[in-house]
């Protein structure tokens, strides 16, 4: 309990400002909205235009003149801070005793290793719920206050779930890599990069469809966007499969937590 | 002297990856290049259907995107988010890295001023980010002139490729005036990582309007491609504010390391 809750108040004021920062980007990004949905005769063009060209605006297959498809636009933005925010936590709980010099109390403490990573990866699952729900609250807020069309507030429901998942595959992937290498200051750089290729590889698929088959690496584009804005939730499958996804990485952090050569 | 030597020989393995990073990068777009072209002769057959206003406006913006120059602005605005965190995270570390290894009093013990060791690792990491630049533009020249489908202006790409360097030089600016403000940086990559994101988020989506006064806020706007390849030059006024950024962020930071209380262990 100690270690949880100690865990809680290093990571407190982090968890403050990547709230506030988060929250200040939903608010620039909806206050963007009135540009978008005010040319409306533009829609026609857009909707004839092919996906590659509307990826090259940025748009991908999203109508964004309407709230749902502008917010699925601003989302991924949203997503992949939300994604950096996890993988450094992710990392960084993990290495930081190591980093810090820290390791050597904290392992001669009567608590077994196992302990010790339960207690991290869940002050570190409350961070990345506390800083979802702060970005589910905004954006429903923001929405509506922009909003001049129908209600998508269940649509802003999902795609915040979908977000969680991607934040739950990027905790538990820093997490594994941070007790897996041996130089745990390199474990936050590779997760970051591993991140990034996610990212490029989300932006790549947008502008053709002839390497769909590299989605497999973008957890980004696990979930379809399209899908959630016209209202089908989330594919079931695919939630499992991430779920199944995150547990694999977590069971990880705990072997190799265990077989790890501890540096002092 | 030795200092830049060894500051060189430190930043070696970090540069050769962030190159090679943004080689591969320029590849993947270059190698989806054709399919895109294929997509866009479709679309300009479609367009005969359309009333001759519509085509002019969409058929304008399309020759535009589909010139390799189009192109290569869209992969152009990743590979400058590479660069910028690769500048920043150069900029916040090389000077706080002495804190956090432990090896402050030992460089400081030296009989060099506190402002020839700023300058030494200064230089060094505009070295290496010279290097970076030059490699790259060497790549992606030979990468362009296998892809292209039509001719392009070099001098309008010499200087796109030229406003990748500039923007580095803000962001190890920036990276260094914040370094120099915190006793011990634990560990660089969320600072880095918040500020580059957070620019390139402000610049994508609040600088698409045409106000002016909105675009000085992220480095990323202050070199706007379209404006290149259409007059071949830089905007003055966005030119000379980088140029001025730059200038007070280091000599901002030259002044604060010089008068910091600098902790040999801590």
């Amino acid at each position: 309990m100690n270690i949880f809750l100690r865990e809680l108040k290093a990571n407190r004021k982090a968890l403050i400002i990547w709230s506030v920062c988060m929250f200040l980007l939903v608010v620039s990004g909806m206050g963007k909205y009135t540009a978008y949905s005010s040319g409306g005769q533009n829609n026609e063009i857009f909707n004839k235009m092919p996906d590659s060209l509307k990826a090259l605006l940025g748009f991908g297959s999203l109508d964004v003149s309407k709230m749902s498809g502008y917010y699925a636009m601003l989302f991924l933005y949203i997503e992949l801070t939300a994604a950096i925010h996890a993988v450094l936590l992710g990392s960084g709980i993990i290495a930081k005793e190591e980093r810090d010099k820290t390791t050597e109390f904290l392992i001669t403490k009567p608590v077994s290793r196992a302990a010790i990573i339960t207690s991290k990866l869940l002050a570190a699952l409350v961070n990345v719920l506390i800083l979802n729900i702060v970005l589910l609250v905004s954006s429903i807020v923001m929405v509506s206050a922009y909003n001049k069309g129908e209600d998508i507030s269940s649509e802003i429901v999902m795609f915040n779930l979908s977000m969680l998942i991607v934040q739950l595959i990027f905790l538990s992937l820093g997490a594994a890599l941070a007790a897996f290498i041996k130089k745990p200051k390199a474990a936050g750089s590779l997760s970051t990069g591993i991140l990034l290729v996610a990212f490029v590889i989300s932006k790549i698929t947008d502008l053709t469809d002839s390497m769909n088959y590299l989605n497999l690496f973008s957890p980004f584009k696990y979930f379809s966007y399209t899908n959630i804005v016209e209202g089908n939730g989330l594919n079931v499958i695919i939630t499992i499969l991430s779920l199944v996804l995150v547990a694999i990485f977590i069971v990880l952090v705990y072997l190799f937590y265990q077989k790890r050569d501890i540096n002092v | 002297m030795n200092m830049y030597l060894y500051e060189l020989k430190s930043l070696r393995k970090s540069t050769i990856i962030w190159t090679c990073a943004m080689i591969s990068l320029a590849v993947l777009y270059f190698s989806i290049y054709p399919s895109f072209v294929n997509d866009a002769e479709d679309v300009k057959k479609l367009l005969g259907g359309y009333p001759a206003q519509v085509r002019v406006a969409l058929g304008i913006s399309l020759d535009n995107i589909t010139s390799i120059m189009g192109f290569y602005t869209m992969v152009f605005s990743i590979i400058t988010l590479c660069g910028a965190i690769q500048a920043m995270i150069f900029g916040t570390s090389i000077l706080s890295k002495e804190a956090r290894e432990r090896t402050a009093d030992f460089l400081l013990v030296k009989p060099v001023s506190r402002p020839a060791i700023v300058s030494a690792k200064l230089l060094a990491s505009v070295t290496m980010l010279l290097a970076t630049n030059v490699i790259y533009y060497i790549a992606v020249s030979i990468l362009i002139s296998i892809v292209k489908t039509s001719d392009y202006s070099v001098k309008q790409f010499f200087l796109i490729n030229l406003s990748l360097f500039f923007l580095q030089l803000m962001f190890l600016a920036i990276g260094l005036l914040v370094s120099v403000f915190f006793k011990k940086l634990k560990s660089v990559l969320p600072i880095s990582l918040g500020t580059v994101f957070g620019f390139y988020i402000i610049g994508v989506l609040l600088a698409t309007g045409k106000e002016d006064g909105v675009r000085f806020i992220s480095p990323f706007k202050y070199f706007d491609i379209p404006y290149i390849i259409k007059n071949s030059s830089y905007e003055v006024s966005y030119l000379i504010t980088g140029t001025m950024i730059v200038i007070v962020a280091i000599a901002a930071s030259y002044i604060i390391y010089t008068k910091k209380d600098i902790h040999a262990v801590s």
